[in-house]
């Protein structure tokens, strides 16, 4: 069990995580489970459909930012802008899918911001098939309807 | 991964949130175009839309497709409609807009709307239909006047601004000010400098006062410099000021009050106006000048050395509009004190005169290519230029975006050496490869365009007028620079081949017109049948085209890509070329 002030998080493939209670709840999923039912701050709190690699990053994550947080002197904005960026960099296109379902799921926003913010990036300035070949998409228009939006997207918008 | 996890085991909130971050037209658009479940999120969330051509596309189309929009912006008349070659009454009617987005649209926040006319009534629908209304642009618009205004004001609570730019606005009363409700504390931006008449000086002093938020401030020429202090010490946060009148008689008392005033303004970072002049009382604004970066000073007809002093103080000037008095030696201080001018435009102070009134030339544009690296747009008239000072200018700028040219007298040579000016406009396409906007003039032959087809690849618009000797002009034009978007031609001996030889071409722009051009009649009947994606409108106020021989050419000519059909708002003096009929009377 984990002493006062820390919370026991269990991914879905049942690896344990002892974290600060404040590093946590950078999670508002979390937060509120916290703070409804004084028994999750005892025990151990699943945290369901998130693996534990994927887990592991969102705690990275969230314990830098719940430091730099409490401490502005510690950990500079500056800082921390490259730390999320050395972050997002790193991800391939699976843990960067699996991470914004979880920080989704779990209400972490300023992730959730900063991986929407990098998608965006990877989608800015390209092509339609670009961006289904960078995403794995299949184009599931018949010809006609890929032909009548490219035939107002242009002019009209 | 699973084949599309990107689109169907997504929470449509993701990717809402993922596409917010996606501003661009650009983006958005190609976003629709990846699959279905893209399409159908994006059209729901897309809150802003810009429309370049108000019938490309029509009202119900768009609310169809985007029924949750908070901003529009609608263009209207073509660009050539600001040197009055589009007649009285040819079109830009906003009012089937309005009317079907007050029915679909009940959150709309914010309208802006250029070259189009707007009544009185379609602007109560605004003020009275649209809950949370926060910003009207009416940029180069017409057919409204003050009672309009009025409604705005006194109905539209949350506005946030109000800008009239370059509007001509039936001036009915001055009192429209006063309709802004007591409790209207939100503006952040005001801009009338377009009005003529005077305005209720008190009801603009309350405005002004309780809108803790007012940024921009644009004055028109009636409020008097007198008054200016008062507004300023109402309004110290103001960042973009519009200046009256600017004329006084020269007393200590009031120099001492304004000077004070201007220096109570820090946040200062854009001056305009500066109407009827008295250059007496510029070194009021010194105090703040080291901080403005934007300065439009082509209403104010101030004398060269007045104008130096002035912008030799304005270390961080980005913007400068200037009228010609300016002349050369001041583009010269220009060029040594403001290192980060970016956009620069030149007016003529007697355009039709038939000689020069000031000692402006192609030196003056020279000496600023060469002090101000940053440079990227620039707009000059002038008398006189050389091939050899535009090859010094775009070796100089390499990074122009926007280069419009405008030598006043028609088909002017090198006024060194009597030739066409094409290489002197090649250099510039040639070195300037980011060049999207240009606009030619003086004396040039169908080699300039033979360059600007080999060059300008990224070239959006461009304007010509006066220029080339055949259809191998447009032709080099049409078939070479790929990313053209709008074309205007006026008084070019261009015609039919090279038209029809590139009709495809024109599907993949936004528009094409051309005036006292040699297009026949004919050649628009044969686009208009071939082309049913076009709208080929045909503008000639001599009576009905088919009353005239076939080859005969046709005055005004105005292509548009467009995907709802012809137009239904047509004067007697336009006709559309069908492709059933070939000739759709209006």
């Amino acid at each position: 069990m984990a002493s006062k002030g820390n919370l026991t998080l269990k991914s879905c493939n049942g690896k344990e995580f002892i974290v600060e209670e404040k590093v946590a709840v950078m999670s508002t999923t979390i937060k509120n489970m916290v703070d409804v039912d004084d028994s999750f701050a005892q025990g151990v709190i699943p945290i369901i459909g998130v693996d534990g690699k994927i887990l592991a990053k969102l705690i990275e994550y969230c314990k830098e930012h719940a430091e730099a947080d409490e401490d502005e002197e510690v950990k500079s904005e500056e800082y921390l802008k490259k730390f999320d960026e050395k972050f997002v960099d790193e991800l391939n296109l699976n843990d960067l899918y699996d991470l914004l379902k979880a920080s989704n799921y779990l209400e972490i926003t300023k992730l959730l911001n900063l991986l929407c913010q990098k998608v965006a990036s990877m989608i800015k300035g390209k092509k339609p098939e670009e961006i289904r070949r960078i995403f794995n998409i299949k184009n599931d228009f018949t010809p006609e309807e890929e032909e009548e939006i490219n035939r107002q997207n242009p002019w009209a918008f | 991964m699973a084949y599309s996890s990107w689109t169907t085991s997504f929470p449509e909130e993701v990717l809402e949130h993922v596409f917010s971050f996606l501003s661009s037209d650009k983006d958005r658009n190609a976003v629709s175009v990846v699959c279905k479940s893209w399409y159908e999120i994006e059209r729901w969330c897309r809150r802003r839309i810009f429309i370049g051509n108000c019938y490309a596309v029509s009202p119900r189309m768009v609310i169809q497709r985007f029924p949750e929009v908070r901003s529009v912006e609608l263009k209207g008349k073509p660009h050539f409609a600001d040197f009055n070659l589009v007649p009285e009454g040819w079109g830009g009617y906003v009012c089937p807009w309005i009317a079907a987005m007050a029915e679909a649209y009940p959150w709309l926040e914010e309208i802006r709307l250029k070259r189009m006319v707007i009544s009185d009534d379609t602007l109560e629908l605004i003020s009275k239909s649209f809950k949370n209304f926060k910003v009207l642009v009416l940029s180069s618009c017409e057919g409204f006047s003050t009672d309009g205004l009025a409604a705005i004001a006194g109905n539209c609570r949350n506005l946030r601004e109000l800008d009239l730019r370059e509007s001509e606005v039936e001036d009915v009363s001055g009192h429209w000010l006063s309709h802004f409700p007591d409790t209207c504390t939100s503006l952040v931006s005001l801009n009338i400098a377009c009005l003529g008449s005077e305005v209720s000086f008190s009801a603009l002093e309350r405005l002004v006062s309780r809108s803790p938020n007012l940024r921009t401030l644009r004055l028109n020429r009636a409020v008097p410099l007198e008054k200016l202090p008062i507004l300023l010490r109402r309004a110290p946060q103001l960042v973009e000021l519009g200046i009256g009148s600017y004329s006084a008689e020269i007393r200590p008392d009031v120099f001492s009050n304004l000077a004070e005033a201007f220096s109570m303004c820090k946040h200062l970072k854009g001056l305009s106006g500066f109407w009827d002049i008295v250059p007496g009382y510029l070194p009021a604004v010194y105090s703040i000048c080291s901080n403005i970066t934007s300065l439009n000073l082509s209403y104010a007809t101030v004398p060269s050395p007045d104008q130096i002093k002035l912008i030799s103080q304005c270390h961080s000037l980005q913007r400068l509009w200037v009228l010609d008095y300016i002349e050369d030696t001041g583009l010269e201080i220009l060029a040594r004190s403001c290192k980060d001018l970016q956009e620069l435009r030149v007016f003529p102070s007697d355009p039709y005169g038939a000689e020069a009134n000031v000692s402006l030339t192609e030196q003056g544009l020279v000496s600023v290519s060469e002090g101000c690296p940053k440079l990227r747009s620039v707009l000059y008239f002038c008398r006189r230029m050389s091939n050899a000072a535009l090859l010094a200018i775009a070796k100089n700028c390499p990074n122009f975006i926007c280069f419009r040219l405008c030598i006043i007298e028609p088909r002017a040579p090198d006024y060194l050496t009597l030739e066409p000016l094409d290489a002197g406009f090649g250099a510039i396409v040639e070195y300037c490869k980011e060049l999207r906007r240009l606009s030619l003039s003086g004396l040039l032959t169908d080699r300039v365009f033979e360059y600007i087809g080999t060059h300008g690849k990224k070239l959006e618009m461009l304007s010509v007028a006066f220029a080339g000797d055949s259809d191998l002009g447009l032709h080099h034009v049409l078939s070479g620079c790929e990313s053209l978007r709008k074309l205007e031609i006026r008084d070019c001996p261009f015609g039919d081949k090279a038209l029809l030889a590139n009709a495809a071409k024109l599907e993949t722009m936004r528009s094409l017109w051309m005036s006292s051009c040699l297009v026949s009649f004919g050649a628009c009947k044969l686009l208009g049948q071939k082309l049913p994606r076009l709208n080929v409108e045909v503008i000639d106020e001599r009576g009905p085209p088919d009353s005239r021989p076939e080859n005969c050419p046709v005055e005004k000519l105005y292509i548009y890509r467009t995907v709802a059909g012809p137009r239904f708002d047509m004067p007697p003096f336009v006709w559309t070329m069908d492709e059933d009929e070939g000739l759709r009377f209006s």
